[in-house]
């Protein structure tokens, strides 16, 4: 494998900067590489220790990134997993994080450039999140974790510094959202009644993963009252109403995110996910006529004609198209909220192992130690 | 579009001004950095059916020349 040095030589790699932290954040500020905040500068040694958990070459791309298709190399992630303030152990996740929202069913290109203003959501399965310390409980979408806090933002730094989301001409979004800065938190499955989200969709329950999806900000579901399954969905679905959301026009998979107190009570009437999902798809509808007038016309009538071509007010418009489409993870600590991500709607989450460069699922991150 | 301007088709991408940055970078990165792109007044979603046909009318004579500059 080449070395740090031999590849910091080849043209474009590095730059020299004045050994001073408040110069070289200028530097980062001045060229466009932040994301506003200070940032721990990249030198070589740094970058080295960061690659010290990566199994494959370091100068060879794992992912392109939209919509600049700028190579992420492990050399560039580590660079910016640096100056995020990312331990050398969570380098792995990290790698993960970028090929899944760089597979093709994510649309990153759209998620990047797009008015609206999502952001890419992880969500972390498996023994990783123990042994990262990756937080799952109380404010796990929330300041105060290093793993989430840093692995978030080493995520939106590459996707500036290597997928150009420059705001004003790789990212257009209208407003953005504070989910820009970082947005990634592991599921508490301890806290579960379910099967975790990453067994769901088709992992062995060892294996560690991540889920990434094309997210809005959670929205609170207050329930302090529902004491039954049908009760606390009834709220959720409630909130699920929206006539402003993406994903009322598109194939979209919005996430549900239970809070493990709801997640008990709706589990302990009977519920499994899969059921829930079935609760909520039937009962998160808008009459047509609650929509405006324009967006029935223009969009509604014609997205989804065979439906709603000659449909009349009271039509029933679902939120979600199709029940299985809807995500359930269980996220937070101890209170009766869940919360409601709606999405960018033109995106498909998608779920992805840890593994080694040999293909075996990672028991360990030591597992990618040289 | 890049790949239609890549195989001799008269191409061009119709955009308004705010998102001219973004045009500019897309075809440098397609590798078609001299790409058309023709301007059309911001916004163009949210338009009843006037304004659509009034944007139209901005882009058509571009349109046009870009098709004679590029049959010559």
């Amino acid at each position: 494998m080449t070395g740090i040095n031999a590849l910091l030589r080849t043209p474009g790699a590095s730059l020299e900067a004045e050994e001073d932290f408040d110069a070289v954040n200028e530097l980062l500020r001045a060229r466009g590489w932040s994301d506003g905040l200070p940032a721990i500068p990249p030198t070589a040694e740094r970058v080295e220790r960061m690659l010290a958990y990566c199994d494959r070459p370091w100068d060879e791309p794992v992912a392109r990134m939209a919509p600049r298709y700028g190579e992420a190399t492990p050399l560039r992630l580590a660079a910016n997993a640096v100056m995020a303030g990312c331990r050398p152990e969570y380098f792995p996740l990290l790698m993960l994080a970028i090929e899944a929202m760089c597979e093709e069913p994510f649309n990153l290109y759209a998620i990047q450039a797009t008015t609206h203003l999502c952001a890419p959501l992880v969500v972390v399965n498996g023994p990783v999140v123990k042994e990262l310390d990756i937080n799952s409980g109380h404010n796990a979408f929330g300041p105060g974790w290093q793993a989430n806090a840093t692995i978030g933002r080493a995520i939106r730094l590459a996707l500036v510094n290597i997928g150009g989301a420059i705001p004003g001409s790789g990212d257009m979004s209208t407003f953005g959202a504070p989910s820009k800065f970082s947005y990634l938190a592991a599921e508490n499955e301890e806290q579960s009644p379910w099967e975790p989200l990453h067994v769901e969709r088709g992992l062995p329950r060892e294996a560690s993963a991540v889920t990434v999806v094309g997210a809005e900000c959670p929205h609170n579901v207050n329930d302090h009252e529902s004491i039954t399954a049908e009760g606390i969905l009834t709220t959720i679905a409630g909130t699920m109403l929206d006539t402003g959301s993406n994903d009322v026009f598109y194939e979209a998979q919005p996430m549900i995110i239970m809070g493990p107190e709801h997640a008990k009570t709706v589990a302990a009437g009977g519920f499994s996910k899969e059921r829930a999902k079935r609760f909520l798809h039937e009962h998160a509808h808008l009459p047509l006529g609650r929509f405006s007038k324009e967006n029935i016309d223009r969009r509604l009538r014609i997205t989804w004609k065979e439906q709603f071509a000659n449909a009349g007010p009271d039509a029933p418009v679902p939120m979600v198209r199709r029940a299985e489409d809807i995500l359930i993870a269980v996220i937070g600590g101890a209170g009766k909220h869940s919360a409601v991500i709606n999405t960018f709607g033109a995106t498909k989450a998608v779920t992805r192992a840890l593994k080694t460069r040999g293909g075996q699922y990672a028991k360990s991150v030591e597992d990618f130690r040289k | 579009m890049c790949e239609l301007r890549k195989r001799g088709l008269v191409t061009a991408v119709i955009l308004s001004e705010p998102f001219l940055k973004l045009g500019k970078s897309q075809s440098r990165v397609f590798g078609v950095p001299d790409l058309p792109l023709l301007l059309i007044p911001h916004p163009l979603g949210g338009l009843d059916l006037e304004g659509v046909k009034g944007r139209a009318q901005h882009a058509i004579p571009q349109v046009v020349d870009i098709i004679k500059e590029n049959t010559k």
